[in-house]
């Protein structure tokens, strides 16, 4: 186990310096310079000068590098061109929001989506297994900023349910020590903010979740359909194990081995790409303060950012096989 | 008899018969199938014949419709209404088909030419091309998808080709991936052993043998990423990133303005949104047919 371990955690190393290699070089293919960014087209040479030099951009080539390489060892990202508040403190209070909005997202699908797989596989053939098949199609189908759009304006504008945008009711003032605010609404026992945190929150997640939902969907119904015909389910129901035990303890149990997988990668996938749903409900997280970055140019934003996200990615990942094969003993020998 | 002889009346037994031809038939009696290829038949022939079947120019304004607000609904002489600068939207619509039919295609191209090509040559030749390409593959895979591209648009500037080559790189590493492992199970193969023992070179074994039987995944991932493009191309043109010229009726890009007029006009949204689904919807269920259709073991359920 642990030589799997440290096998998976060495394979880490050579994937995060071609990382940081790869955001290193395409910062730099981006056209436009910072000071121009910041400065305007019609800075003085001297402005731009003392700019350069102030971000160290007047060095050579691979001593930005080797500087930017040595910052980030010490989770040091710069400061943010456009928001002069250093991009670690950004991440502080931003990637918070981009994990609450991943989790809620993830808890929609998997209450969701693993019953109508499992119901599915049940009834498979049936009409229910069918219209669940179309639906989780259907859902990975719509654009996430489409459905988005849809879920707002019909539970926002039309009927009036829920907020539009944001976390939190901007006229609200309170603490959030965490950042999760709806770890903080529940820490402070503030239930009217917690109300009002969690229908910001609804949404959104809906949105978010519907694509891990339909995938959960189908991956539960392959996996129970494939673990229905073992021996051993044929074996427990033979010897006069109650439908609910056998499809609790024998079916249920076995299918979860892929599901815990999907699952994990998902999140993963969650944690990192939620630009498109951030952008539509002006959610203050990672993804759309990124996509802001690029179009102002904010290079110490995009280059600890992205790496930070990519880092968490491929951590989540790593976590996701670990933990796979902690579960799945076949799989720790291989 | 040499060997390409041997070599090419294998090859003639393998075409009429087998895998293919028996796909087909399952797909044919699939009925997801079948309206996957009506949607995506519709999508196309729209994408032709936009110009005959349009009542109007795409960016065709008539400011005087929408005197009286933005914007009127759906009527009998706009099908899907006027948008906010008193455009046919279904003209539009019409015409957004190319965009989005091009773009997948090309993006689809892009992705799959370049990542079989990794994939054949990691998985082939193994060794060490093998690791360097796939460690590669890995810190590509690493950036979120839609972030990768965002990012390569940004890098290459804004416009249609390079959305189309940014959707495109983001799946370099998904067919490479694919076709590598796909390759892998197939190199113990009997028959690949025996042309090798008979001498056979090794090209002509990967072109002839192993690519021949790897293909059927990679087909089925080619048609689900179609949808994956278009939805992706959508997405980056929604955040603006799409044709300079904010008057292309470009799908993604018709619905970005949108939510400023979801009081008086949601049509504006409903309409672009619903044909992406369409469209992506179509290629979606052809691309599930065709797995259930090639996977053997699917066979006898359905």
């Amino acid at each position: 186990m642990l030589r799997f371990v440290v096998r998976r955690l060495l394979l880490l190393i050579p994937i995060l310096i071609g990382l940081s290699i790869l955001v290193f070089i395409w910062v730099r293919a981006l056209p436009g310079s910072p000071a121009e960014a910041l400065l305007g087209e019609r800075a003085t040479p001297a402005a731009v000068e003392q700019l350069n030099k102030q971000y160290g951009l007047d060095k050579p080539v691979y001593e930005q590098y080797l500087n930017y390489l040595n910052q980030t060892v010490h989770f040091d990202f710069g400061l943010s061109i456009a928001s002069r508040r250093t991009v670690a403190e950004e991440i502080k209070t931003r990637f918070p929001a981009t994990v609450e909005l991943a989790l809620a997202a993830m808890l929609f699908a998997v209450v969701f989506g693993i019953p109508l797989g499992f119901f599915a596989a049940k009834y498979y053939g049936g009409i229910f297994d069918q219209s669940s098949l179309f639906l989780s199609l259907l859902g990975i189908s719509i654009p996430i900023f489409f459905l988005g759009l849809l879920l707002k304006y019909i539970f926002a504008v039309r009927l009036g349910w829920l907020p539009t945008v944001g976390r939190i009711d901007v006229q609200r003032d309170v603490e959030h020590p965490t950042n999760f605010y709806v770890l903080d609404a529940i820490i402070t026992r503030d239930w009217e903010t917690l109300k009002d945190v969690l229908s910001h929150l609804i949404l959104p997640a809906i949105a978010l979740g519907t694509i891990p939902l339909a995938i959960l969907s189908r991956i539960t119904r392959a996996s129970v359909l494939d673990v229905q015909n073992e021996d051993y389910v044929r074996t427990a129901r033979a010897k006069g194990l109650s439908p609910i035990v056998v499809d609790r303890r024998h079916v249920l149990r076995n299918a979860m081995l892929p599901i815990s997988t999907v699952i994990g990668l998902q999140t993963g996938l969650l944690l990192s790409g939620a630009v498109l749903t951030e952008t539509v409900f002006a959610w203050p997280g990672v993804g759309r303060w990124l996509a802001e970055a690029i179009f102002n140019r904010d290079y110490p934003v995009l280059q600890g950012g992205i790496l930070f996200l990519a880092i968490i990615f491929v951590l989540v990942n790593l976590v996701v096989d670990i933990s796979y094969a902690i579960i799945n003993p076949r799989i720790r020998y291989s | 008899m040499s060997v390409a002889e041997l070599e090419s009346r294998e090859l003639e037994l393998e075409a009429p018969s087998g895998l293919w031809r028996d796909a087909f038939s399952r797909l044919r009696r699939n009925p997801g199938a079948i309206v996957g290829f009506i949607l995506v038949g519709l999508f196309i022939a729209c994408a032709i014949f936009a110009p005959a079947i349009a009542p109007e120019g795409p960016d065709e304004g008539h400011l005087e419709r929408i005197i009286q607000g933005c914007c009127p609904g759906p009527s009998k002489d706009h099908w899907f209404g006027v948008d906010q600068q008193g455009r046919d939207e279904f003209s539009r619509i019409m015409y957004g088909a190319r965009y989005s039919l091009v773009v997948g295609v090309v993006a689809v191209s892009v992705g799959l030419s370049i990542g079989l090509v990794i994939g054949a040559m990691a998985g082939y030749i193994g060794g060490g091309t093998d690791s360097v390409l796939m460690r590669i593959m890995d810190v590509m895979l690493a950036v979120p998808g839609l972030l990768l591209a965002i990012g390569l648009v940004a890098a290459l500037g804004q416009g249609l080709w390079q959305i189309m080559v940014a959707v495109g790189a983001t799946q370099i590493p998904i067919f490479a991936r694919l076709l590598r492992g796909s390759i892998l199970s197939q190199k113990g193969n009997e028959f690949v052993v025996s042309a090798r023992s008979v001498g056979v070179p090794r090209r002509s074994i990967l072109v002839s043998h192993i690519l021949p039987n790897s293909m059927a995944p990679v087909i089925v991932a080619g048609m689900l990423a179609l949808g994956t493009a278009i939805i992706d191309v959508a997405g980056l043109g929604f955040l603006g990133l799409g044709p300079q010229d904010p008057g292309t009726p470009e799908w993604g890009t018709m619905l970005t303005d949108v939510q400023r007029y979801f009081q008086s006009a949601p049509h504006l949204a409903l309409v672009p949104g619903a044909a992406i689904v369409v469209a992506v919807l179509g290629f979606n269920l052809i691309g599930d047919g065709m797995r259930e259709a090639l996977d053997p073991k699917l066979r006898g359920r359905v």
